[in-house]
């Protein structure tokens, strides 16, 4: 037996060992300072060898568990940014709180666990993967233990979290029965001949299971709460990653081993994730509307976002899993760099209302300009990357390039427009309460270096991908065409 | 250097708006010159394109970069005038500049409204110089979003509403316009046999003769629906009284007097251009939505108490006459709606300089209170005279051009089909145009001086706004009486374009 290539999964092993190393570096230097950007420095490590996995075209198989392939790798890379973002806009968030060794360390294993999940090719992988995040993530959302809203955010999580786990893993099972395999390639070249009842009930089950993880309506009630009651760093990292490694993992289960299913069945679930995507975007948006604290509001956009998301499990296109990947992509920087601000403002106790943020635009003019560019991105609007992701997403709704206009998943792609209009309502009601109304105070908001650094990677990121978009999605084809061959 | 002249005059604008942006606290009041500068500019571009232009040839002056070039997505930059978007583009940059003078005083903000100003120019230019869907598109929703700010921050009291009702009315059709889009764009990749899809409008323009009959149909369907609400038209024409009562003077000339053609332009360039078999299945039902526009936003003149939302009421019907011009499907009809959509562009502009004035030197736009304005306002009463009697076609005066050549061309098409007696309907409305103004002037500028308000303030225009609404009616006389100016770009145009349509009438 020969060794494996521990090299092909490097980026997850540093991170992994970081998180093993921070409770003992702090424990030893007591320097929150330290570890902070010694976590930084691993996550920007890990980023480095993945350039260079990314450039030398690096690919293979970890123990037939993990592969490394082009789409792994632009998730693995996704899932780094999310964590670089996170971290710095924890620095200055959490420095009053204690235990920043634990802290740090929970955020850089779930980190490591969502980036295990972009390179599982076994249904053992995917779980492993989203569990250590979630295990991580319970606790993080604990992390301020004595505000009653944290605890209660972190219970409600838990609970639905466990349901949610038992849930996939009697799903998987069911599909381990029905193949007689956990690798999902082996799954699609089993997954024929299966028994079309149990693999039905095996379906059904992991949509449930893992739907609660991309806040799947109706799986979506916990998030609005636990979004509100974490520490808005934690939010952050909730919003854009761990329900992104929830849609990684769908991708691969439902676009690598189940799309090989009979055909009538795959219909049948193309039509159930329709269903889902329309009605969870409807909601999201509707619930949005009303909404007065901005974490929440944020929340239920997130939920909407989710159901764009889901269109691609109805489609499965590779050219649908394009605007997929793209829009996961704009949406980290957008969703991220909304959030992030309101980490700003909170740490600057300022609140989280939506009339909170009256004036802003005096106070804080580079703050409300980045802010007007990722809601306006979030709704659609040129020449912002949520526009272009979204432009690239819809229009897989209507056709596959080379293929005539398939009039099937038109209806779908209406919802989706008309959402995207009603969503508009919102942001803009935001910018209005930024930009046209005066505030109570005029006086001057000083945005700590680290924010800053973060809003304006996002920013450069959301104005640059929208004006030139050509290298991502040329990563995202080439991604979505390794997953769907 | 000469390739890229048009680029040249769609980012002009975009850097005088970044400077504009940046003369934040004591250097805000200067940004009017520097929005004045960036104006001129693209302004006398725009003049020497006019005399460079060769009206008997396509597009021209075109600048074209590879964008976006992946193995699904080949997207270009690419811009070009032709006949229709040289007076498109020619229209623009001739009332931004005359709105940036109008509103020299402007105090609130200064920096940020000058930046919006140009920031909206941009959008428009792009719109009519655009040679990609994608590219078109962009530029299309980029118009908007200054639009909403101007109507947000220097609108009337119910500003919000009207700015959020504006903002989501025009996204959402402008969304179901992509929709149509796509389905253009895949259909063309399909049957040209690449599996990249191409948003240039020539690769669609190539495809599009294999296009099925069914396809154009639904397609047309949903792209002019995009469009018609943008003109707007009965009944998704709500959000455009409330934006133009609600908006900024500058707002209102901008909004009637280039972004509603946006809409028209839309229907010509790609709707009819691109989908002649959806053109002519869709030809009778657009021809009841003209008139039914035409007579409706006629009517609803007469009922209005305020100047201003006469005005917008007003444009309804006239930008219905642009829609009956361009049914007509005609040579005649398609260039005296292009013509329509210029002289409407100026004349509209003058109405709403003067609904303006009359808000802030007089103190209210409502008919009622008004009266004997004459007395006090000499010139004011003058280009309003002008400017309402340019709009109910006096001949001599640029929209009776218009007009005239529309309902000549609706009349043929009324004989070669047998209905000639819808003319008649369309005479009709004209019949209300010219009443509802003539007695709006009656009622505002002539008889004895109002004693419903205070008059003692009141004040003739202003040196800027007089020039501004000279310069504008100068305009409306010149190509009142030499139409050729800006007919022999557009007729060539129209005649292609109605040659093609004609093998599907």
């Amino acid at each position: 037996m020969t060794m494996p290539d521990f090299t092909l999964i490097a980026p997850q092993l540093i991170v992994l060992a970081a998180a093993l190393l921070v409770p003992g570096l702090y424990f030893l230097t007591r320097n929150d300072k330290l570890v902070g950007m010694f976590s930084i420095v691993s996550v920007l490590a890990a980023g480095l060898y993945l350039g260079w996995m990314m450039m030398e075209g690096v690919t293979g198989s970890f123990l037939d568990v993990y592969a490394v392939d082009e789409f792994s790798l632009l998730l693995t890379g996704m899932f780094l940014m999310v964590a670089l973002l996170v971290l710095l806009a924890s620095l200055k968030s959490v420095e009053r709180d204690r235990h920043h060794g634990e802290y740090y360390a929970l955020l850089l294993a779930a980190t490591a666990g969502m980036m295990f999940v972009a390179c599982a090719e076994d249904l053992i992988g995917i779980f492993v993967g989203v569990e250590l995040t979630s295990i991580s993530s319970y606790a993080l959302v604990a992390f301020r233990k004595n505000d009653p809203r944290a605890a209660e955010a972190a219970v409600k999580y838990l609970v639905i979290g466990g349901l949610s786990t038992a849930l996939t893993l009697y799903g998987f099972s069911l599909l381990y029965g029905v193949t007689q395999t956990t690798n999902l390639e082996a799954i699609a070249l089993a997954i024929g001949a299966a028994p079309t009842g149990g693999l039905l009930i095996s379906v059904a089950m992991i949509i449930a299971g893992l739907g609660f993880k991309i806040t799947t309506v109706p799986f979506h009630m916990w998030a609005p709460d636990v979004y509100e009651g974490a520490t808005a760093p934690v939010t952050t990292f909730l919003a854009v990653g761990s329900k992104k490694m929830g849609f990684v993992a769908f991708f691969k289960i439902f676009l690598v081993g189940f799309i090989a299913a009979q055909a009538t069945l795959v219909s049948d679930v193309q039509y159930a994730f329709a269903v889902l995507a329309a009605i969870t975007m409807t909601v999201g948006n509707v619930v949005a509307l009303s909404q007065t604290n901005m974490k929440r509001l944020l929340a239920y956009s997130s939920i909407a976002q989710g159901g764009y998301l889901m269109m691609v499990l109805a489609i499965m296109t590779p050219y649908a899993l394009t605007g997929g990947l793209f829009h996961m992509i704009t949406h980290v920087f957008m969703k991220g760099g909304a959030f992030i601000i309101v980490a700003a403002l909170c740490y600057l106790s300022m609140g989280e209302k939506l009339s909170d943020y009256k004036g802003l635009a005096k106070r804080a003019p580079v703050l409300a300009f980045a802010m007007l560019i990722f809601l306006f991105a979030l709704a659609g609007v040129p020449p912002l990357a949520g526009f272009v992701s979204k432009f690239v997403l819809f229009s897989s709704a209507v056709g596959f390039p080379g293929e005539l206009v398939e009039t099937q998943w038109i209806w779908l792609v209406f919802v989706a427009v008309i959402n995207s209009a009603i969503s508009l309502y919102y942001y803009a009601r935001v910018v209005k309460f930024m930009y046209v109304d005066e505030g109570e105070s005029i006086e001057p908001i000083k945005v700590p270096m680290p924010f800053m650094a973060a809003i304006l990677i996002c920013l450069v990121a959301v104005i640059a991908i929208g004006v030139f978009p050509e290298p991502v999605i040329t990563l995202c084809e080439n991604a979505a065409t390794a997953l769907m061959g | 250097m000469t390739d890229m002249i048009l680029s040249l005059v769609l980012f002009t604008p975009l850097v005088g708006a970044v400077l504009a942006l940046a003369m934040a606290g004591d250097l805000a009041k200067y940004a009017r010159y520097v929005a004045l500068a960036f104006t001129a500019l693209p302004l006398a571009v725009t003049l020497y394109l006019v005399t460079a232009f060769d009206a008997s040839s396509g597009y021209q002056f075109v600048d074209q970069y590879a964008w976006i070039e992946t193995s699904f997505l080949s997207i270009q930059y690419i811009v070009g005038l032709d006949g229709l978007s040289l007076i498109m583009v020619l229209l623009t940059n001739v009332l931004m500049f005359l709105v940036v003078l109008f509103s020299w005083e402007e105090k609130e903000r200064p920096n940020f409204f000058f930046a919006l100003l140009l920031g909206m120019q941009v959008g428009l230019l792009g719109v009519f110089m655009a040679m990609d869907y994608f590219l078109f598109f962009i530029f299309w929703e980029v118009a908007l979003v200054p639009m909403y700010f101007l109507i947000n921050i220097w609108g009337g009291p119910k500003r919000h509403y009207a700015a959020i009702k504006f903002f989501i009315y025009t996204h959402v059709s402008s969304l179901v316009m992509m929709i149509g889009i796509f389905a253009l764009v895949i259909e063309s990749a399909a049957v040209a046999g690449t599996g990249q899809l191409s948003f240039a409008f020539a690769d669609v323009s190539a495809a599009a003769a294999l296009f099925t009959q069914g396809f154009q149909v639904l397609v047309f369907g949903m792209l002019f629906f995009g469009f018609a609400v943008k003109m707007p038209i009965v009944p998704f024409h709500t959000w455009l009284p409330d934006a133009h009562v609600e908006a900024p003077t500058a707002g209102s000339v901008l909004l009637a007097g280039v972004m509603l053609k946006m809409g028209t332009y839309g229907i010509i360039r790609i709707c009819l251009e691109v989908l002649p078999e959806g053109a002519v299945a869709w030809q009778v039902p657009m021809i009841v939505i003209a008139l039914v526009a035409i007579v409706y936003g006629a009517l609803a003149c007469i009922a209005q108490r305020d100047l201003k939302k006469l005005v917008a009421f007003s444009s309804i019907s006239h930008m219905g006459m642009v829609l009956l011009g361009i049914a007509t499907l005609s040579d005649i009809g398609i260039a005296a709606g292009a013509f329509q959509m210029f002289a409407h562009g100026l004349i509209t502009a003058v109405l709403f300089m003067v609904c303006g004035i009359a808000g802030h030197n007089v103190g209210t736009r409502q008919i009622p209170l008004l009266g004997g304005l004459a007395e006090k306002m000499p010139n004011y009463a003058a280009f309003m005279m002008i400017g309402f009697m340019a709009s109910l076609g006096l001949p001599s005066l640029v929209g009776f051009v218009a007009e005239f050549n529309i309902l000549v061309a609706f009349y043929n098409w009324g004989l070669s089909e047998g209905v000639v007696w819808t003319i008649i309907i369309a005479l009709a409305s004209l019949l209300l145009t010219a009443g509802y103004y003539l007695w709006a002037m009656q009622r505002s500028i002539f008889g004895p001086l109002t004693d419903k308000i205070d008059t003692s303030k009141v004040h003739d225009v202003s040196v800027y706004e007089g020039v501004s609404l000279a310069a504008l009616c100068g305009l409306i006389a010149l190509f009142g009486i030499f139409p050729a100016l800006a007919w022999d770009f557009i007729f060539p145009y129209a005649s292609d374009l109605a040659a093609v349509l004609e093998v599907f009438l």
